[in-house]
């Protein structure tokens, strides 16, 4: 059986976790990214955070969240069999948009490389895996319904198949994200949050995040 | 009880040889490379202009370029695609020409080239029955998608997934590519002495996966069977891959174990091959690492039709499929002068080759690495 041993979430002005219950409010990503260093949310500084596109600033500071709501350890000198997965509406639009109107901005003659970089939607999700070092797989997908249902039973189902031995589930986009860490019973020390089935049950009806904050905090 | 394994029961692909895979595979044994000067876009801000681009394509027409690609393809196999197949779309750039129009033209229309939007054209196109997924894996994107498509398979989750890739060559991601000095000003040389870059190249293809119960109970013809996967990141570098190959080889070894084979089983590799010094450095240190048992016949599809993004996962695998039929691998178009590291690996020939498994191998941006192992 699979469980759910952390989850992180930030909004446009919140941050939080579950297990811990933390909430508190943060008035820019500078700020946020400085409080979660300074609170050993991040064992070590992000290199090059200030470049990252938003959606990959939010989805290392979400993932972070959870790795600290799961009291999982993470280190720059040893990679994780931990894959990531992850998923959102736009995919990367804004940063398409960033990259093509800069371009033509410059008569198009100059594509700027830092910008052309995040133009894959799967590059938040690798961002986050170099920070983190994980190793396992690495995908960003799309689902027609039930995103985040859907995006922790593919993580369910990777960890089943072997493919991993556990998942960052992650939602992010430049307002919102929610990361769950996905990861075997047998593999975990402490108390889980849930099973990942559970959980899953409470996301499939989509309810407002602070609605399924309290489900999870409750589960 | 026996497991239930994943087989391939349709394919095809247009690729800048032309419609169908046999013009691939006759392309790719002729040596002769389908990168050509271009004039679809202005290149002053490009580093090359050489590129692999499908015959016929119109910029300027209504329809998106990847969809002059897609409809035609999944028009002429229509009678083979039932209506439950599960779809799952895999690009990088998807309809990049709506975005790309939009900003040029001043109208607010970019939203319209997400990939969802992408994935509900090709579904109400092939006449399925429900909305499919997209998988983005950068350059792994649609490899990554056959995997998961057979992992369903094989977990009873679904018999039947149709497998759809598609990408084309626009100034949108010619100048990104430009910007990263990672082009060849002529035609790119996989495993190469003296490679300098990739070239940029376009197509559209797909794959029918059935499982084997229902494929038999169909009468499908089986051209292949997917029998294991391994998906991993380098965790190393937004761009360049992790020089030594670990993270290429944890994916071997994981899809061989998935197939339960051994590394001496595998007959040859279909290299990403992309003719990048990095890449196609790093492939070698990880087939030697895993391949211990001598050289195994690789080959690159990169110098003969480009780097087709998103569609380069299912051509690589279309092509492998036809090596196992054939029993030959193509010749590394665009190799001259094979690099040290590939001696013995790699050849500007045709050759040869018994076996009845194959390896297909992708890597992308972000460290993604995606092996998929194939049997007759």
């Amino acid at each position: 059986m699979n469980v759910i041993t952390g989850i992180g979430w930030i909004t446009d002005r919140e941050y939080g976790c579950v297990k811990r219950q933390l909430h508190k409010s943060y008035p820019d990503m500078s700020s946020l990214r400085s409080e979660l260093q300074d609170e050993s949310v991040f064992l070590y500084p992000v290199k090059g955070f200030g470049k990252y596109d938003r959606s990959s600033q939010m989805t290392c500071c979400v993932a972070a969240l959870a790795f600290y709501d799961a009291e999982m350890s993470y280190s720059e000198s040893r990679k994780q069999d931990i894959g990531i997965l992850g998923t959102n509406a736009d995919g990367c639009l804004r940063s398409n948009l960033d990259f093509f109107n800069d371009f033509v901005e410059n008569g198009r003659t100059l594509g700027r490389a830092n910008l052309f970089v995040y133009t894959l939607p799967s590059i938040p999700v690798a961002e986050a895996a170099i920070y983190f070092k994980c190793q396992g797989p690495l995908l960003y997908m799309t689902f027609p319904r039930t995103p985040v249902a859907s995006l922790l039973r593919q993580a369910d189902r990777m960890i089943r198949r072997g493919e991993s031995t556990g998942m960052l589930a992650v939602m992010a986009s430049e307002k919102a994200a929610q990361c769950f860490i996905v990861r075997r019973m047998d593999d975990v020390s402490g108390e889980p949050i849930s099973g990942v089935e559970e959980v899953i049950g409470i996301t499939e009806r989509m309810p407002p995040l602070a609605e399924m904050i309290e489900a999870l905090t409750k589960s | 009880m026996a497991r239930v394994e994943a087989v391939v029961v349709a394919c095809d692909l247009v690729s800048p040889y032309g419609w169908g895979v046999d013009p691939c595979w006759d392309g790719l044994l002729s040596g002769s490379t389908a990168i050509r000067r271009f004039e679809r876009f202005s290149t002053k801000a490009i580093r090359t202009d050489h590129a692999a681009f499908v015959s016929g394509l119109d910029s300027g027409a209504d329809e998106t370029l990847v969809m002059q690609m897609v409809r035609p393809l999944m028009e002429k196999n229509a009678s083979v695609i039932p209506a439950d197949a599960l779809l799952i779309a895999a690009t990088t750039n998807g309809e990049i020409d709506i975005l790309e129009r939009s900003v040029l033209n001043g109208v607010p229309e970019a939203a319209e080239s997400r990939f969802d939007c992408l994935a509900g054209k090709i579904q109400r196109l092939c006449g399925l029955s429900e909305p499919g997924m997209v998988v983005c894996a950068a350059c792994a994107s649609s490899s990554a998608a056959v995997a998961q498509g057979a992992a369903m398979i094989r977990d009873g989750d679904r018999d039947c997934v149709l497998v759809v890739g598609c990408d084309n060559v626009s100034e949108f991601v010619a100048a990104g590519f430009s910007s990263l000095m990672a082009l060849d000003k002529d035609v790119a040389r996989p495993f190469d002495k003296n490679r300098k870059g990739m070239s940029l190249g376009e197509g559209a293809a797909f794959i029918l996966l059935m499982s084997d119960v229902r494929a038999s109970r169909e009468d499908r013809p089986v051209l292949a069977r997917v029998s294991g996967w391994g998906l991993t990141s380098d965790a190393n570098h937004i761009t360049g891959p992790a020089r030594d190959g670990s993270g290429l080889s944890l994916a071997l070894r994981k899809a061989l174990q998935s197939a339960e084979l051994s590394a001496g089983e595998v007959g040859s590799i279909s290299a990403h091959g992309t003719g990048t010094k990095f890449n196609d450095s790093m492939e070698m240190k990880a087939f030697k690492a895993v391949f211990d048992q001598g050289s195994v016949p690789i080959y690159s599809l990169k110098g003969a039709i480009g780097h087709t993004m998103g569609t380069a996962g299912l051509a690589d695998i279309i092509v492998a499929i036809t090596t196992l039929r054939e029993q030959r691998v193509p010749p590394t178009v665009g190799l001259r002068d094979v690099d040290d590291e590939a001696v013995g690996w790699a050849s500007p020939d045709a050759w040869a080759c018994d076996t009845a498994v194959t390896v297909s191998t992708n890597s992308g941006f972000g460290g993604i690495n995606c092996a998929v192992v194939l049997r007759q």
